[in-house]
């Protein structure tokens, strides 16, 4: 037994939250749901608490979660020779039938290798006998092919009776994975052939049972799916230390660049009355204080006026806490703002994207700035103090203007309505299913260049406070999210020289990555900037 | 509206697997539990309101040991059925072992 008082935050280990599930694996099914972040991240994330609630209410199966540990513990385990566990019952990683690995963040791919390794199993799934891994949450899945003997495509919630189900009539590894193959949704890298050929990606079925194209599988009625009222709640501080609940999933709008909205459609509504009962259901389950609705765009919900009503009544009442996702400006000075007044925290995040009208529109864009300045002056009336604002860079089209009117327009915004501006300013990266796709990232001098541009002419006030996201780091996003199965080889690479964590900005170092992918003989440069129609993930819809 | 506050002061007993847990976390642990339950909360005054409870001294991470809290209410509410209600609603670690003795 090790005694976590000696490691930090030992909160994180422990598994006795609010709603655990702890059943005995006799006879039962065994899932391990794998997070490859930290507990205080991992617990932040719906899925974590879909996936675990689905599992668990099948008598039959048992459900536990793994969270990537902190680097304290995970060389604590490493030299004791003690495998990676459940936090239920500690039960080592390798015990379990099925590992679960959410895999939404391509910066925590070399963590997915880590905790197998920390866990005693087997990293590559040739290699596996019996034990299954499971990948979800996932876009391009080529870059883990290896690694990972199934993905499931699409939204959970749709399969998990028809999962279950394959995983007690069918015993042994093969006749599960060909079973999920014929399923929608899962995809077994191993049933395919890929190879590159000149600029092309080839794909083929080795089996006539695997599916070709594949397909996302997503929930049909969002009123009728499942939520997971039982909430696990946890009794530490996790970085979002409130309950999610989606008002809508997917959005209407076609932003060029947003992948979100092209991997979660058709756009998908709850109803008031919907919305309300689950507010109420969570609330009594979980005691949370605070609670959130959801949706890429709550502007575009068809009833948010009611909704906003209906919640803020339901949330006084019982001095809960309740914040709101992005709303349009236009909406603020619409139809909104006297309801906001009645928010706890009020905050406005606008994202903006782009300074300068003519590259709104080439990204699709639907913003009016002059909207904007009425949105401030209304929040400013109501007692907010600051605004978000995001912007984007490193768009092929954009020009030195663009760039320039950036700060141009935050010195104005910030000089008529005096509230802080917190700004963020994110490079453009072509993310596969977005519109586009077949775009390139700019090159690392040019977005250099950019980004002192931009820097040059941002307003020099106090109130007015800028983040930019690391280049270096957004150039490996791009390359991780584009990348076929012949990234594989750089990861294991990476995982075996104890390169983790790269999506926490002390430990990322495109160095280490330039120099690893040299070794393996893998050119990041041509997979940045090649033009072809034919991606790694072009056999998904 | 809610002038009036009762407070009831109850010793608790953090043991097991609840000494993993810091005296912030216990505030949101029993905040929880409250609201899980149905008795008069009273809540503090202010723009961000919260359940009120008050503790007579901490313990240590990693420490057992007794925790004096006092829970406030709307309305009287008597020791037998505070911990009737409170305690189902509490984590394994966490038990309402008796009333607080002034004095």
């Amino acid at each position: 037994m090790i005694d976590f008082k000696n490691f930090q935050r030992p909160q994180r280990y422990i598994g006795n939250e609010w709603n655990v599930v702890k059943k005995s694996h006799s006879g039962r099914v065994s899932f391990c749901f794998c997070y490859p972040d930290l507990y205080e991240i991992g617990m932040s994330n719906l899925g974590t608490h879909i996936v675990y609630g689905l599992l668990n209410r099948n008598p039959d199966f048992v459900c536990e979660r793994s969270f990537m540990p902190a680097e304290d513990l995970a060389n604590y385990l490493k030299t004791s020779k003690i495998p990676l566990f459940s936090l239920e019952t500690k039960t080592a990683l390798h015990d379990f039938e099925v590992l679960g690995f959410h895999l939404g963040c391509e910066l925590n791919f070399t963590n997915v290798l880590h905790m197998l390794a920390l866990g005693g199993v087997e990293i590559f799934s040739a290699e596996r006998k019996d034990l299954i891994v499971l990948g979800g949450g996932i876009v391009n899945p080529e870059p883990l092919a290896e690694f990972i003997d199934v993905f499931y495509l699409g939204e959970f919630e749709e399969v998990a009776d028809r999962f279950i189900e394959i995983f007690h009539k069918y015993k042994d590894k093969s006749a599960r994975l060909k079973a999920l193959a014929e399923t929608e949704g899962f995809y077994v890298p191993a049933f395919y052939q890929a190879s590159r050929q000149a600029d092309q990606y080839v794909f083929e079925q080795r089996y006539s049972y695997a599916r070709l194209p594949q397909k996302r599988v997503a929930v049909k009625d969002l009123n009728r799916s499942f939520v997971p009222e039982a909430w696990l709640t946890a009794h530490t501080e996790i970085i979002h230390d409130r309950i999610p609940i989606e008002i809508a999933r997917g959005c209407p709008n076609a932003c060029s660049f947003c992948q979100a909205r092209a991997v979660y459609t058709p756009y998908r509504q709850r109803q008031t009355a919907t919305v309300i009962n689950i507010l109420q259901r969570l609330y009594q389950g979980s005691g949370s204080e605070n609670f959130s609705f959801l949706a890429l765009s709550a502007s575009d919900h068809s009833e948010i006026e009611e909704l906003i009503d209906a919640g803020l009544d339901y949330c006084r009442k019982r001095r809960i806490g309740l914040s709101l996702p992005s709303l349009r400006a236009s909406d603020i000075v619409g139809r909104l703002y006297k309801k906001l007044s009645s928010f706890r925290k009020a905050s406005l995040t606008v994202a903006i994207e782009a300074a300068r009208q003519p590259l709104r529109e080439a990204l699709n864009k639907k913003i009016d700035l002059g909207v904007v300045f009425e949105a401030a002056k209304i929040l400013q009336s109501l007692g907010l103090r600051q605004i978000k604002i995001y912007f984007m860079y490193g768009f092929p089209q954009e020009t030195d203007e663009d760039l320039l009117a950036i700060g141009e327009f935050l010195d104005d915004l910030y000089r008529r309505s005096r509230l802080k501006l917190r700004v963020s300013l994110n490079v453009f990266i072509p993310k596969p299913f977005s519109l586009w796709q077949a775009k390139s990232i700019l090159p690392e001098d040019i977005l250099r260049r950019r980004q002192d541009l931009i820097l040059r002419n941002l307003p020099r006030q106090r109130g007015v406070s800028v983040s930019f996201s690391s280049i270096e780091r957004s150039l490996f996003e791009a390359l991780v999210s584009r990348a076929g199965r012949e990234f594989g080889k750089v990861l294991y690479l990476a995982y075996s020289r104890g390169v983790c964590f790269d999506g926490s900005r002390e430990n990322f170092s495109f160095g280490i990555w330039k120099e690893l992918m040299e070794e393996a003989g893998f050119d990041y440069r041509r997979c940045l900037e090649e033009q072809t129609a034919n991606f790694p993930w072009s056999f998904i819809e | 509206m809610q002038t009036i506050k009762f407070p009831i002061a109850v010793i608790l007993h953090k043991h097991g697997e609840m000494v993993y847990f810091s005296q912030l976390d216990l505030i949101h642990i029993l905040e929880r539990a409250l609201r899980r339950s149905d008795l008069p909360l009273y809540f503090t005054q202010g723009f961000n309101p919260h359940v009120k409870i008050s503790f007579k001294n901490g313990l240590k991470l990693g420490q057992e040991g007794f925790i004096e809290v006092i829970f406030y209410f709307t309305e009287n509410i008597v020791f037998c059925r505070l911990k009737e209600i409170l305690q189902p609603q509490l984590p394994e670690g966490l038990e309402i072992i008796d009333k607080e003795v002034s004095g």
